[in-house]
């Protein structure tokens, strides 16, 4: 297995990691980041991280995918919280509410993804709660800080993080 | 006894996943996710849609050609350590590395990518007399790090006799500053050379090099220091 190699200190398994997600991992990170130099030194970042972290990957809480896009998103965080101005990320806050379901899209790694069964879930969703998954998601924010940002009382805001996420659940995951 | 079973956060997993409640929830939330495997299956749920949704949302973007390599190469034969002070840093160096053994003609094309961008054929007439003794040589490209200036690049020659050297494209050193080289072995780096130069330019090493040292340049005092105080601009094994 992939991730094994990794663990047992395999860079080739680790490029053969990058073949296979790295280029939706940087499309992301370039989303979340304010320049293509910044979204390559985090993407950098992240495989390092998942070099470091592979042994502690455990197959039956997530897909490889998965875990991998989140280590990328959590390093882009932390770029932005401790060596980017937060002031940078505005753009990605004003932009957000679009985010998920914006026709910037890698055909290559739609087709992979079931996109269109992806853009539809994301489309049905309720505008208000597609926004605040985007801000959440996209702009790294807390329910406490997106409550404040859009004066949205903190109850509102936690419900449509809820419900939002849970429709999603139910119609892109298979239940195991 | 209140047990994890008797109160699942369940309503807190789609914010957990999204990494959106506050610390002291989401240390909770953590906590219960140790102990509860039903929660930690419903997490990883919420997680596949999320970053699924996610991929789909992603730029349209091609990462750099030479990412993979870098990613690849930099954890080739190393070893895994977390930097959290001087010493330890230094011996990131061997960790955060790009060691690449590139053949004369590559090198060659390193020279004219340095120069074509509208330097001075000066720094041509530098980089040329520098590789005149590669012929039967080796060269060794250092790889930028995280605080490398744009465009910054290097790489260690180490020609069959006489002393190795460093052929550097580096931005002038600020006022009071200068480039220093470092040849490390083991954990332990030792000065090797100073230049205020900019552009193209070479530093001789003073140190003796053997295989398996690392070799990296660093922003000193213009006196030069003793000891590194800064994180490398560049870096590579030998």
């Amino acid at each position: 297995m992939l991730v094994e190699r990794i663990a047992g200190g395999d860079a080739e398994a680790l490029g053969e990691l990058y073949d296979r997600y790295g280029r939706v991992a940087f499309g992301m990170l370039y989303r979340m980041l304010p320049s293509p130099e910044a979204a390559e030194e985090v993407a950098q970042d992240a495989f390092h991280a998942v070099w470091q972290r592979a042994g502690s990957y455990r197959s039956d809480r997530a897909a490889v995918r998965t875990w991998l896009l989140a280590i990328c998103r959590n390093a882009a965080i932390d770029w932005r919280r401790t060596r980017g101005k937060r002031e940078e990320s505005e753009v990605t806050i004003d932009a957000a509410a679009e985010l998920l379901s914006d026709s910037k899209v890698d055909e290559r790694v739609v087709e992979a993804l079931r996109a269109e069964r992806v853009r539809t879930a994301v489309a049905e969703l309720p505008a208000e709660q597609r926004d605040v998954l985007s801000l959440a998601f996209w702009g790294g924010y807390s329910q406490s800080e997106i409550a404040a940002r859009t004066n949205t009382p903190l109850g509102t805001v936690k419900s449509r993080v809820r419900l939002g996420l849970t429709k999603l659940r139910e119609r892109l995951v298979d239940e195991r | 006894m209140s047990t994890a079973e008797e109160r699942h956060p369940t309503e807190d997993l789609p914010a957990y996943a999204l990494g959106a409640l506050d610390e002291a929830e989401r240390i909770a939330v953590a906590a219960h996710l140790e102990t509860c495997d039903q929660c930690a299956h419903d997490l990883a749920q919420f997680e596949a849609a999320l970053y699924e949704a996610a991929a789909v949302g992603a730029v349209r973007a091609d990462p750099p050609r030479d990412l993979r390599t870098r990613i690849v190469l930099q954890h080739r034969g190393a070893r895994v350590v977390r930097a959290s002070d001087w010493g330890a840093r230094v011996r990131e160096w061997f960790a955060r590395p790009v060691p690449l053994a590139v053949p004369l003609a590559l090198a060659v094309l390193l020279v004219v990518s340095f120069v074509a961008v509208g330097t001075a054929r000066r720094e041509a007439d530098t980089y040329s007399q520098a590789l005149a003794g590669v012929a039967d040589g080796r060269v060794v490209a250092l790889g930028p790090q995280k605080n490398a200036p744009a465009e910054a690049r290097g790489a260690l020659v180490i020609p069959r006799s006489g002393d190795p050297y460093l052929v550097l494209k580096l931005s002038s050193p600020p006022t009071g500053k200068t480039w220093e080289a470092w040849v490390i072995k083991g954990q332990r780096p030792t000065a090797a050379g100073l230049s205020a130069s900019g552009g193209v330019f070479t530093i001789v090493l003073s140190a003796p090099i053997d295989a398996g040292d690392v070799v990296a340049v660093t922003l000193e005092p213009a006196a030069g220091s003793s000891a590194p105080t800064a994180d490398p601009v560049l870096a590579g094994g030998t």
